[in-house]
């Protein structure tokens, strides 16, 4: 049994989901996340898989993942100097989906409570199985560099469909694509992480790292 | 020889891994396996004989990925195409081997099925025909369903292979290293669901190594009944250089494969990763061992997606509390289709703690099969305890049995023969367990021997339909001791013979009992208590009633069932804490109802006191502040008792006026003003509809409705399945009196454009979350614009901007749930 994630989430992370800003949750928000924590924790079935690939980049500029070639400024800054890529999928399984679906009937406090504790979790299963490989990777003398999802800056989302196929997501994790490339269960993550020989300073991950500064929901 | 009639004789091989071969042969990442049937039928014809030639009995179809989604019209191969090359490439291995079953392949369709996705069930069901019926035309020994996470896809595929044909059906799961399916499965819901539906043999395979899966081998050992198939991959995979490979060679496979063989696995094989040479060691393995195939299990199991019930010695309990009978609040549900009523019904017996939620929408006036197949739908989409199907509607009982996720629970058979000639084929075709009533054309019989008479009767009719004792559940009836004096014990002895002389298992409404007396609570949780005493297997029961639930958790501590007095302490640590502290309040035996309760989420609050200078009317008096406060801070219970007591004295429009609408408006401008935040903001919205509530039915009582300011359309749009914004806006809009047609997710423009017109609305809102989907949005504008021209569109979601919105014409941007409220106020006066 992998250990609690619970205890890793980013509270801040789940009040600024909610709209709080950098404002203090009252406390009942705030029981109401720790409760939604419990519940979740509960209902989760995190999986993860990831398979690494050789990286280079093509003569026109394009970035050849060797599953699958891309061409993409933002994601070409963050893999530069890789020599290999490491594509990854994580998910927190059904169990939230259903909790979100429940509550969105019959109590929607919760329901909106309960969704964004979720979107924190994954985020923080991921930050774990990150690590994990950011370890793993040290040992082999290879620095990693911030995990990079579709859909981040102009790396497209039609690349889900790539790394879906790749990692054979469906069975490994269970993750599977809508046609409009939304993924289900809806807590899941995929990204490209960047492998190569020097070392990496820039710890800047997730919104930090988007270009699309307009976003509703960037980090402030 | 048939492969049903062998498979009796000697252990079964299937061949093993078909994918990672072909990509060893060129398969280039991203292309279709299915296709190389067309364009390299040698290639593939040779990974049939070279498994055959391995010693393999069953070659599996290339097939994996084929369906309509992949390959159709508009593809370079048609689905028919593919399937037919497929099968005449294993005929072609078959025929030179001089030997082999062809089991056609099916694969999930790579689709979450609705709720959590968007493929609705019976078209699950039609995908798996098309592929079905091919290879079942092109001459296929069986079907082999597998590498299914998701049990509801997993019954579609078997529905699908059971109705076009009479082919043996195999099926294998899917399972992560905990044991357990996407969806929350263990091998015990599969091996239920599947034996109800009739499957031939079931099994695993894929995700794990033999040695992972040697634990799901014994539990599938433990539960079948039918022959138990192990595929696994060889071992886990991990990428090296960009290509994945196995850990495990032929070698530790056959040393795995040998345990797992000793416990008595019927067929094995391999899945990715495994090649002829892992086969050929099977072979080897199986050449000195004998078919041992598993016992007839009879134990008695219930299932939802994710959990299974046992009813045995362990008594189950079954919430009542989903049933219109005598209940006017629900039948009124009923009428105004008002579906949150009856899910929260199933969810507070789930936290009282029911097992097993029995489900009755029976009203004269409503549509029962549709209705019945409805709430099934939402309450599996919510709840993971099984459900029990409670109608005499055969129709009733046939839709909600097949849209149902799991092996079902089906209320009721009798003696009468028409009714065994309609309900027994159902029971048989969705794999349920039946509740059998002692009675036939003859009526209740008064005595224990006419009762087991008809169980008899019942047991010896099923049988003819293959239909076991395991799966029928004898309720032995109870007749009121107010007009039978005799009743109870009567009753009591019939469970107790149908138990002990019939070996079979008992279910017993339990509360007509009392029918006609005073305080029935007392005579139901004795005579629970009597009928558990006397081998009650499960009861149909309020597990609101304290009484009763004192009654469960005393017999077992009682009865040897609960180790340690566990569960007995665990319920009733709360009472001995608070009687020992002499407060002197009784304490639920379970778990109380946490939905709807101020004590959820909300331990830390005080319950608003009049004069705390929050107030921001100071025309109001204490209880007109008390429940304006109530509201504001989100107080359900709070809400509702002092919108009560005003009632007492106040109209109740004035209530609303004076009270409800100013403490709203105050919390929206909090909201506004960014001092509230969204969570509060729907804590309110919430003891706003608690205290409406009581408001509503004090108007009706006096003949009044609350009037509605205008209906608005609600809904997400084509593609987009994440609707939490728009449930948001609903709330609100309809705490606003607003009449909200929430069309839910996913919904086509044309289906949109057809309410606006036909119900003439003067605002739809929209909502879309992913760039993706915002194309659906900008033609649904279009068409309402064509066709609705009158009709205000507001949207809203992540994506969106004020500008975005602009460009594909909707009338207004709202960046929040209260902006929706504003803007309908502006259009709807």
């Amino acid at each position: 049994m992998e250990d609690s994630i619970k205890s890793e989430v980013n509270r801040r992370e789940v009040y600024r989901y909610l709209g709080l800003g950098r404002h203090e949750p009252d406390e009942r928000t705030a029981l109401l996340v720790e409760e939604s924590l419990v519940e979740l924790e509960n209902a989760a079935a995190p999986r993860f898989f990831s398979r690494s690939y050789p990286l280079s980049v093509l003569p026109d500029g394009k970035l050849d993942l060797t599953c699958f070639r891309v061409e993409s400024r933002d994601l070409s800054r963050n893999l530069k100097d890789c020599e290999e890529v490491i594509l990854f999928a994580a998910t927190l399984g059904t169990g939230p989906d259903l909790l979100v679906r429940r509550y969105s009937r019959l109590e929607m406090s919760r329901a909106v409570v309960v969704q964004a504790a979720a979107a924190a979790m994954i985020e923080a299963w991921c930050d774990r199985k990150n690590g994990e490989l950011k370890e793993e990777a040290l040992r082999q003398g290879k620095y990693l560099r911030p995990r990079f999802s579709p859909g981040y800056g102009d790396f497209s989302l039609d690349c889900q469909k790539d790394i879906i196929r790749a990692l054979e997501a469906e069975k490994t994790v269970g993750v599977t694509l809508t046609d409009s490339l939304l993924m289900t269960p809806s807590k899941s993550v995929t990204a490209v992480i960047g492998a190569g020989r020097n070392e990496f300073r820039c710890e800047l991950k997730g919104c930090e790292v988007c270009g699309k500064t307009d976003c509703l929901y960037r980090r402030g | 020889m048939a492969i049903l009639e062998e498979l009796r004789e000697k252990i079964l091989l299937f061949d093993g891994g078909t994918g990672s071969l072909l990509q060893e042969a060129g398969l280039k990442p991203g292309e279709l396996p299915e296709t190389w049937n067309i364009s390299h039928p040698d290639i593939v014809v040779k990974l049939h004989s070279d498994y055959l030639e391995a010693g393999c009995d069953i070659i599996k179809t290339n097939t994996f990925g084929a369906n309509r989604f992949k390959y159709n019209s508009g593809t370079q191969y048609s689905l028919k195409e593919i399937v037919t090359a497929a099968m005449d490439n294993a005929k072609c291995a078959v025929k030179k081997a001089g030997r082999g079953y062809i089991a056609l392949d099916i694969g999930p369709t790579g689709k979450l099925l609705k709720p959590m996705g968007q493929l609705d069930f019976e078209e699950a069901v039609s995908v798996f025909r098309e592929v079905a019926e091919t290879g079942a035309e092109q001459g296929a020994d069986l079907i082999l369903i597998e590498t299914m996470s998701d049990t509801y896809e997993l019954k579609a595929a078997v529905l699908a292979a059971k109705e076009i044909s009479s082919l043996p059906v195999f099926a294998t799961v899917i399972f992560d290293e905990k044991g357990k399916m996407l969806t929350g499965g263990t091998p015990q819901t599969a091996i239920a669901l599947l034996e109800g539906l009739g499957v031939d043999a079931v099994g695993m395979n894929c995700g794990l190594g033999p040695v992972q899966m040697k634990p799901l081998a014994a539990e599938f050992i433990k539960y079948a009944s039918v022959p138990v198939i192990v595929n696994p991959n060889a071992g886990l995979p991990r990428s090296e250089g960009g290509r994945t490979v196995y850990d495990i060679g032929p070698d530790e496979f056959e040393q795995a494969m040998e345990e797992i063989l000793d416990m008595g696995i019927s067929v094995a094989g391999g899945c990715c990763g495994t090649t002829p040479g892992h086969i050929r060691r099977l072979n080897r393995l199986r050449a000195g061992r004998r078919q041992k195939l598993p016992q007839e299990k009879q134990s008695t199991v219930i299932t939802s997606y994710a959990a299974a019930v046992e009813i045995g010695d362990d008594p189950v309990i079954i919430g009542e509390r989903i049933n219109p009978t005598g209940k006017s609040k629900f039948k009124q549900a009923l009428r105004d289709h008002d579906l949150e009523f009856i899910l929260r019904e199933g969810i507070s017996q789930q936290e009282r703690g029911a097992h097993v939620l029995d489900v009755n929408v029976g009203l004269p006036e409503i549509d029962e099969p549709s209705m019945m197949a409805e709430v099934i739908r939402e309450l599996q989409g919510i709840t993971e305890l099984p459900l029990q199907i409670d109608t005499s509607n055969t129709e009733a009982m046939a839709r909600a049995m097949r849209v149902y996720n799991g092996k079902p629970l089906l209320n009721s058979v009798n003696g009468k023969q028409e009714v065994m000639d309609a309900v027994f084929p159902l029971v048989k075709r969705y794999g349920a367990v039946v509740v059998a009533l002692t009675l036939d054309e003859s009526g209740i019989p008064e005595t224990a021997d006419g009762r087991i008479a008809i169980a008899e009767k019942i047991y010896r009719e099923a049988a003819k339909y293959g239909i076991g004792k395991k799966d029928i559940l004898i309720d032995a009836l109870c007749m009121t001791i107010s007009s039978d004096r005799l009743g109870a014990l009567t009753t009591l002895e019939t469970v107790k013979r149908v138990r002990q002389e019939m070996g079979g298992r008992t279910i017993l409404g339990v509360s007509n009992i009392s029918f006609g007396l005073p305080v029935r609570e007392n005579i139901n949780a004795n005579f629970f208590t009597l009928a558990l005493y006397n081998g009650l297997n499960a009861a149909i029961i309020n597990p609101g009633s304290e009484a009763m639930m004192c009654s469960y958790h005393s017999f077992r501590a009682l009865a040897a069932l609960d180790e340690n007095c566990g569960s007995y302490i665990e319920a009733y640590k709360n009472a001995a804490a608070s009687s020992a502290a002499g407060s002197g309040s009784p304490a639920p035996g379970t778990s109380g109802n946490r939905l709807g309760s101020d004590t959820a989420g909300r331990k830390a609050e005080a319950a608003p006191g009049s004069g705390n200078g929050r107030g921001n009317n100071p025309a109001w008096d204490g209880e007109e502040e008390r429940l304006a406060l109530s509201v504001e801070k989100g107080l359900r219970e709070q809400a509702a008792q002092s919108a009560k007591q005003l009632l007492a004295e106040k109209e109740p429009l004035d209530v609303i006026n004076t009270c409800m609408i100013p403490a709203l408006d105050h919390v929206g401008k909090g909201f506004e003003a960014g001092t509230v935040f969204l969570p509060q903001l729907l804590m309110s919205a919430e003891a706003a509809k608690a205290a409406f509530d009581v408001i509503k039915e004090k108007m009706a009582e006096s003949g009044q409705a609350r009037e509605k300011k205008g209906k608005i359309i609600l809904a997400t749009v084509k593609g987009d399945i994440h609707d939490i914004g728009k449930n948001i806006v609903r709330v609100l809009l309809e705490n606003y009196s607003y009449d909200v047609l929430d069309l839910g997710k996913d919904v086509a423009p044309e289906q949109i454009v057809r309410e606006a017109v036909k119900q003439h609305v003067p605002l739809v809102g929209l909502s879309a979350l992913m760039t993706t989907t915002v194309p659906a949005m900008k033609e649904t504008i279009q068409r309402l614009r064509q066709e609705a021209p009158w009709t205000k569109i507001m949207v809203g979601g992540a994506v969106l901007t004020p500008e975005y919105a602009k460009t594909i014409g909707a009338d207004t941007y709202c960046s929040d749930a209260m902006a929706s409220v504003s803007y309908a106020q502006k259009i709807i006066a």
